[in-house]
């Protein structure tokens, strides 16, 4: 496929995951639309929430065994968004049994989907694009989302929906144009990429996910429904500051260090629930809270979303990767829902609220140094993380040479260090040196014991530590 | 390394038998016999599990042989241990006789390493181990041409990182 070709294919990939997306936020995912037509029809909306959500966390998570190619990923987003278009029909009608199967049905389906545009993402983005595609699908969707929403909440609710799934069938009319021939290239390309990498930082930033999301669903339980009683506002304005977060994010230039702004959306997080909590409840309040709130997630939101869109290449089935980061997040606004409900039922003071959210933040904390040190080792290019691959080859060799070792290394080992520190996988540096990727585990372990460190991480922390010296 | 492959092979099929008789004969309420086999099935898993790991590095010294001689002479320092003349290959991480492995550089610094290496124009001499034993091969290299020689020398030193002595040529 030609770069022109390709170019094409990553706009309609986003495209289509935009509109899509729209009719999720929107509907189906704790959308405006949904809460408008369950208030309307005076029915309790936590069942079918809980339902839609645990449904959309299922198909997430099991996605990955049934989409093994592109082709068969385009027939999972066609036929599930398809599936979801004919389940939010009844909602058209009055609450029946249909309601609650529609939602899991299309809860479930829609996660397949989203999960099998792991596929599209990575054969039709570049790399190093992948943080500028995620934030643009992140952008346009909820831009579209704000506009589903004020329909919803100005006009009527079926009005709203009627937008819901019309942004549902253009995102389906993108997926049915979306090219899906390039699957024997992407597996021949796949099957060079590395396998037991990918594991350990996916489980730690899949944890990091879950927890930072938490607070979402409090948000989403606990925050909102405070502010109910400014309609008007919150119909609009409630996902610009995320929006305005993602834009400012998306557009850093590629080199900036982006690593310091999450401690920026740490310190974002912990604000927005002490002004909840110490703040009215009037309008300059709800801008104030929203945007620390909204503008935090924006800034993590892109962060995993595009370290998880890197983490593809890495992955052999990238439905099962993307749709497993996608499901840790779902997970964490559910736990966060289900909290919230629980603290509101029993009307936990707002202090205490604040307590919880800002423990969840702390764990948070904990967690980001290590979810960094082990991400380093799978994407070290990646612009949010602090990555060695930064230094030009002469200042790794520099910094290399004045580190004392227990003994000199071999040039064999030389070679294998300078392919590890370029970022190579063990597979990939096997490829590169024609030898066996247990001969190049064995050499790495050499080079751990010359440079007394038991680890790849610990080696590239005892280098980044050394960075100042040289 | 086929014998080691065979042996590995054995065990994993007599671990495989003695477990599924273990559980045929439990379950057939003779306990007695069960338990027997269950003993040779924690037998034959541990020595499935060493088979195992010495496939392992015989196939690592395999995949890095330097060289290919026709027999070696093992000896610890002032006696005489073993002459081998099965096919003997000299890896990066060891040598391989037949079935027997002797490695080296598997276990980082403090682990066997291979201290030096001498070639005459008959022999060669490597002499490897830690802090707590060292031993001495001595192989019939079998070449004849100096530049062979010195490529095997070369690619010694390379993986290695020993300087071999030569001498005589």
């Amino acid at each position: 496929m030609n770069g022109h070709n390709k170019l094409i294919s990553r706009r309609l990939s986003t495209a289509a995951f935009s509109f899509s997306f729209a009719y999720l936020l929107s509907f189906l995912f704790e959308g405006q639309v949904m809460y408008s037509l369950l208030e309307m029809h005076g029915v309790s909306a936590s069942a079918y929430i809980l339902a839609a959500m645990i449904a959309h966390f299922m198909g997430l998570l099991t996605c990955g065994p049934f989409v093994r190619s592109q082709a068969e990923a385009k027939s999972m987003m066609l036929g599930g968004m398809g599936l979801c278009f004919a389940a939010t029909i009844p909602f058209f009608f009055a609450p029946s049994s249909l309601w609650l199967g529609g939602l899991v049905i299309s809860g479930y389906f829609s996660g397949c989907a989203v999960a099998a545009w792991g596929f599209f993402l990575s054969a039709y983005t570049p790399k190093k694009e992948r943080i500028k595609s995620c934030g643009d699908v992140l952008i346009y969707s909820n831009l579209l989302m704000i506009a589903i929403n004020v329909v919803a909440m100005n006009c009527s609710p079926f009005i709203g929906l009627s937008c819901a799934l019309f942004s549902l069938g253009i995102g389906i009319a993108f997926i049915w144009m979306l090219p899906a021939g390039q699957e024997n290239e992407q597996n021949r390309a796949l099957k060079n990429k590395t396998h037991g990498g990918v594991k350990n930082p996916l489980i730690l930033l899949c944890l990091f996910v879950f927890i930072i999301t938490i607070n979402s669903g409090l948000m989403y339980q606990v925050i909102n429904p405070a502010f109910e009683h400014l309609t008007g506002l919150v119909s609009w304005y409630w996902a610009v500051p995320y929006i305005v977060a993602l834009a400012v994010m998306r557009n850093l230039p590629m080199n900036a260090k982006r690593s310091s702004i999450l401690y920026v959306g740490m310190a974002m997080m912990i604000g927005a629930f002490i002004s909840f909590m110490l703040l009215g409840r009037n309008t300059s309040d709800y801008l104030i809270v929203d945007m620390l709130m909204l503008g935090a997630c924006g800034i993590f939101d892109l962060f995993w979303w595009s370290i998880l869109g890197d983490m593809l290449d890495y992955s052999d089935n990238p439905a099962q990767t993307f749709g497993l980061g996608l499901s840790a997040n779902v997970c964490g606004v559910l736990c966060g829902d289900i909290l919230g409900m629980s603290v509101t039922s029993i009307g936990l003071p707002n202090a205490e609220i604040a307590v919880i959210a800002l423990t969840v933040v702390c764990i948070t904390l904990v967690m980001l140094p290590p979810l960094n040190h082990q991400l380093v080792l799978l994407l070290k290019s990646h612009t949010y993380l602090v990555a060695y691959d930064n230094m030009s080859q002469s200042q790794q060799t520099d910094i290399v040479r004045h580190i004392k070792t227990l003994e000199p290394l071999t040039v064999r080992e030389q070679e294998v260090l300078q392919l590890i520190l370029s970022g190579k996988s063990n597979r990939e540096i096997a490829g590169a040196l024609c030898i066996s990727e247990s001969t190049v585990k064995t050499h790495a372990r050499n080079i751990f014991s010359k440079y007394d460190v038991g680890s790849r991480a610990e080696l590239i922390s005892t280098l980044l530590k050394n960075q100042t010296v040289v | 390394m086929n014998l080691i492959r065979k042996r590995r092979n054995g065990y994993a099929l007599l671990f495989a038998a003695s477990v599924c008789l273990a559980v045929w004969l439990g379950a057939a309420l003779m306990p007695e016999a069960g338990l027997a086999f269950r003993a040779i099935s924690a037998i034959s898993l541990i020595l499935l599990v060493r088979q195992t790991r010495l496939l392992y590095d015989a196939a690592l010294i395999w995949d890095n042989r330097i060289l290919a001689v026709p027999s070696a002479l093992i000896s610890m320092p002032g006696r005489l241990i073993n002459k081998d003349t099965e096919e003997t290959v000299v890896s990066t991480f060891g040598i391989l006789i037949g079935s027997k492995i002797y490695r080296w550089g598997l276990d980082g610094v403090h682990g066997v390493r291979l201290h030096a290496a001498y070639i005459d124009r008959e022999w060669m001499y490597l002499t490897f181990g830690n802090a707590a034993q060292t031993m001495r091969v001595e192989l019939l290299h079998g070449m004849t041409q100096k530049q062979a020689v010195l490529d095997a020398a070369q690619k010694l030193f390379r993986e290695t990182g020993v300087t071999a002595d030569i001498t005589g040529w």
